[in-house]
């Protein structure tokens, strides 16, 4: 019997007219680590909170929602807090106390747990997760990624049989996301328990789950095995393709196999047996290989295999105006770089050593950095390289103790006030270009930005003269630019995530900088969200802007940046065209370069991968003719 | 260094203080003064080490030169005229043996207080308290998680505010302020906000269930129970021979002392004892340790 029966589920908010979520059906089977994804606002934290009475938003519903054969409601509130755990998004804001011993027992206590029962499963759930050697710390000394396992002990010391998490590792680093994804698949694997779990990051998760459930616009599209999901999103055409790790749209855009490739392993094995089949002209292998996995074949889909679209593409052009199609960024990437004209250097770092302690370890290490007119450079590296102290280094919030940093040849004064003293009571007066300020740094937090109650008043605070009317036109035509039109009377935390994102850039462009620094801008964005963002830094860019990015994400980078540079240990180790960088690098690189290095020289991105089979596919076809 | 003592029940430990602190300040007699400040002296010592307790001097010593200078110079109560002060007022025996029990106790309560420093930390602290207001325990918990986290915030809005030019630190006074102000105005939001998710975890987590308990990491072992008893006996023969007038003191209009006995002199060596307690248990498992390694 299914854990969790969902029948018909509708749902509206409160003086909204759309439903939120229409006719849901989906079943979680006992034991099961089950996967909802979908873009985000598609429903699925809705559909989440739904499965624990504490949690059920206001509104209408329909249907019904059972946990082990029980309708929710009827289950009182004592079993449903011992029986479904909940884990979401944010690390800090789910920790109560102060010590990780204490939140540990948080749960118990509520309970009303004798002191002896607390004491022996906090012991036995500490050991689990390895928690022994910091139950004694303060939670504030724990790190992000530290912080999130210790909620999820805190919720596994109840003993649940279901454990719910609301995308748990959008606010961590991929490495940490990697442990607390190892960490699930060990309580799914040896405890038995039943997970159900929302995640951007398909990449990490699809190895591990056992189903998949793809949700669009509050409606459930399609519910299969991680292998078979990407033949059915694309059937469907759905706008999820372009999430799927990069083997699944590699494997669906060259043949849309019944069975996808998930891991990069997989991926790589599967080029090299279709590249010896096709070598041999037996064209037949495909469905040797199905067979062999037991699974019927469709007979239609892959004789028209060869005329797919690259999904990305299609979905991208599809919806949003934003959204350059992928195959196009990553040819206009190339073309900046063969062509290295002499931009003039606009900022630079010369030789910087920092560290916030006299006493203290340096944090930057003699670092060196250039950013070139109109490019997009980025900066990746590892947790505590350094890459946030040189940001705030390069946007003059701190000085290095050795070494300078110049903005156009000039020195920065201490504490440089940005764009805002550069070009005084001129802000409003013309025209939105970023062309007359100076450099300005979008913080990884967008919230910390907002100061006041509504985006249009926040975006009003940038400007020397808010109530001129040159001011509301240039808000106007900024909030056009990034998408937020409809949004400026919102307040800002009610925002979601991405539009936060855009309404903070929205601000500090209002600001005309040249210069743009930015700080892990697509941490927690969806893969929709991010190519809408990079497709308007590109935009951005033609018009004259600099961009510098901090960031983890090497997809987004490979797709978007002009140039990389890897920081470790408070110093650049290796720069290059991002190109020519990922394909370099072994280990830090993209998941298609680490898939097809062997088979496609340099390959960076899917789509280089997927051209260049298909480049060979007309080629060839070309000879027989 | 902290010890075994340290180790013990908050219960036995706060009862220790307890008891040495009001021995010290209410009963000025010399004998008992010497015995608490030397014993406070040498456990402080054991805890801290003598470099570290130099600050502790720095403004110890001075309190107690004031006591007793305050009290020669300013108390001319008493009956044993020594000699006339330079203004004409007398200085008397008495004055000086108030003046000198006075900086004594000081010395004592100060260093008994630098020794609580040491072995009561916060979270004993904050144990005891939630044994007398349980309900408290969980609210001081969740402030101590959420004060350094509103301040991180802050600091974190300050520093995004700064890099586009709206810091606290840029403009005159009064933009200044008006940067403060907003500041402080969207923490409030945002703490609100933040609530939420904390409210829906701690809900999630049966938050408000009837019965709840409060778990604690302290275990009250048998050693505990021995040392409160043995604490309790000390200090009942301690109060009972004041109580009988066996171990008394009057500084005013005569001074006057029990003399030294036998009887006396028991009581001074019981009170020792209770004051010695946590040097004797420290150093009791520091022998074992030391023979335990010898035997190896």
């Amino acid at each position: 019997m299914a854990l969790i029966e969902i029948k018909h589920l509708s749902f509206s908010y409160p003086h909204e007219s759309s439903l939120a979520l229409t006719d849901v059906s989906l079943d979680v089977e006992q034991g099961d680590f089950a996967l909802l994804c979908g873009q985000s606002g598609c429903g699925k934290s809705t559909l989440l909170r739904h499965l624990k009475t504490a949690l059920v938003p206001y509104g209408r519903h329909g249907g019904e929602t059972r946990f082990d054969g029980r309708l929710i409601a009827e289950i009182s509130q004592r079993e449903q807090s011992e029986r479904i755990g909940f884990v979401s998004q944010s690390p800090e804001n789910q920790t109560v106390t102060d010590k990780v011993w204490h939140e540990l027992a948080f749960g118990l206590e509520s309970l009303g747990l004798d002191k002896a029962t607390i004491r022996r499963r906090v012991a036995e759930m500490a050991s689990f997760f390895g928690i022994q050697s910091w139950y004694h710390k303060s939670v504030l000394e724990l790190s992000g990624g530290q912080k999130q396992i210790l909620n999820l002990a805190a919720v596994m010391v109840m003993q649940p049989d279901l454990l719910i998490l609301d995308e748990p590792s959008s606010q961590l680093d991929p490495i940490a996301a990697a442990e607390f994804f190892a960490t699930l698949s060990k309580i799914n694997d040896e405890l038995g328990c039943t997970i159900l779990l929302t995640e951007q990051r398909l990449e990490d998760v699809l190895p591990l789950v056992d189903m998949v459930h793809v949700m669009e616009a509050g409606r459930l599209l399609a519910s299969a095995t991680p292998a078979k999901i990407g033949k059915r999103l694309l059937l469907q055409n759905s706008s999820m393709l372009e999430a799927l790790p990069t083997p699944m749209r590699v494997a669906l855009a060259l043949e849309a196999p019944d069975i996808c490739p998930v891991t990069v392993r997989d991926g790589r094995q599967w080029l090299e047996r279709r590249q010896a089949a096709v070598e041999k002209g037996n064209s037949s292998w495909l469905l040797a290989d199905q067979e062999k996995s037991g699974v019927a074949v469709a007979s239609a889909g892959m004789t028209t295999a060869s005329t797919v679209v690259v999904p990305p593409t299609a979905a991208a052009t599809a919806t949003g105006k934003l959204a350059l199609p992928t195959a196009t960024a990553v040819a206009v990437s190339p073309a900046t770089k063969t062509n290295p004209a002499p931009a003039p250097v606009v900022l630079s770092m010369k030789n910087a050593w920092f560290r916030y302690k006299k006493e203290g370890v340096d944090i930057l290490q003699g670092l060196s950095l250039e950013l070139i007119q109109g490019e997009l450079l980025a900066l990746v590296g590892g947790n505590g390289s350094g890459k946030s102290t040189a940001l705030s280094v390069l946007a003059g919030l701190r000085r290095p103790y050795r070494g300078k940093v110049l903005m156009d040849g000039t020195r920065l004064g201490k504490n440089q006030q940005s764009v805002m003293n550069v070009a005084p009571g001129t802000a409003a007066d013309t025209a939105v270009k970023p062309q007359a300020g100076g450099l300005i740094l979008l913080p990884q937090d967008p919230q910390t930005l907002f100061i006041q109650s509504t985006v249009r008043a926040d975006l009003m605070d940038m400007l020397h003269h808010p109530h001129s009317s040159q001011a509301a036109a240039a808000i106007e035509a900024i909030a056009t630019r990034v998408d937020i039109a409809d949004l400026l009377d919102r307040h800002p935390y009610d925002l979601s995530g991405g539009e936060q994102q855009r309404a903070a850039l929205a601000k500090v462009l209002l600001a005309q900088p040249r210069i743009l620094l930015l700080d892990e801008p697509t941490k927690g964005l969806d893969a929709r969200r991010k190519q809408e963002f990079g497709a308007l830094l590109d935009e951005l860019r033609q018009d004259g802007l600099s961009v510098l990015m901090v960031s983890h994400d090497v997809e987004f980078c490979a797709l978007f940046a002009d140039r990389c540079a890897l920081l470790f240990d408070g110093d650049i180790v290796s720069e290059g065209t991002a190109r020519s960088f990922f394909a370099d690098n072994s280990f830090y690189t993209t998941a298609a370069n680490r898939m097809a290095r062997k088979l496609v020289k340099g390959a960076v991105v899917a789509e280089d991968i997927i051209g260049h089979f298909n480049e060979r596919r007309s080629c060839e076809k070309a000879d027989a003719a | 260094m902290r010890g075994a003592f340290a180790s013990t029940h908050p219960i036995v430990e706060i009862s220790f203080f307890i008891f040495m602190v009001l021995i010290t300040v209410l009963f000025r007699h010399p004998v008992l003064l010497g015995i608490s400040f030397i014993l406070a002296l040498a456990y402080a010592i054991r805890l801290s080490g003598l470099k570290a307790l130099l600050l502790t001097f720095a403004i110890m010593v001075p309190m107690m030169i004031g006591a007793l200078l305050i009290n020669v110079l300013f108390n001319h109560r008493g009956a044993t005229m020594l000699f006339y002060l330079p203004d004409g007022n007398p200085f008397t025996l008495e004055s000086l043996a108030f003046g000198a029990a006075s900086s004594l106790m000081i010395g004592a309560v100060v260093l008994w207080f630098a020794c609580y420093m040491k072995i009561m930390t916060s979270d004993k602290f904050l144990y005891l308290f939630s044994r007398i207001i349980p309900a408290l325990s969980l609210v001081i918990s969740m402030a101590l998680r959420l004060v350094p986290r509103y301040l991180a915030q802050i600091r974190k809005i300050a520093e995004a505010q700064a890099a586009i030019g709206r810091g606290i630190n840029s403009g005159n006074v009064l933009q200044r302020a008006r940067h403060g102000l907003t500041i402080l105005s969207v923490m409030v939001t945002w703490s609100l906000e933040n609530g939420v998710e904390t409210a829906d975890s701690m809900y999630a987590r049966g938050y408000g269930l009837p019965k709840r308990t409060a778990y604690s990491l302290f275990k009250f072992e048998y050693r505990d129970g021995l040392m409160l008893t043995a604490m309790a006996y000390l200090a009942v023969i301690t109060i009972a021979g004041i109580a009988l007038g066996v171990v008394q003191v009057t500084f005013f209009p005569l001074f006057s002392i029990n003399p030294m006995g036998i009887l006396p002199a028991l009581f001074y060596l019981v009170f020792l004892l209770a004051a010695a307690l946590p040097l004797i248990i420290d150093g009791y498992e520091a022998l074992i340790w030391h023979s335990l390694k010898s035997s190896i």
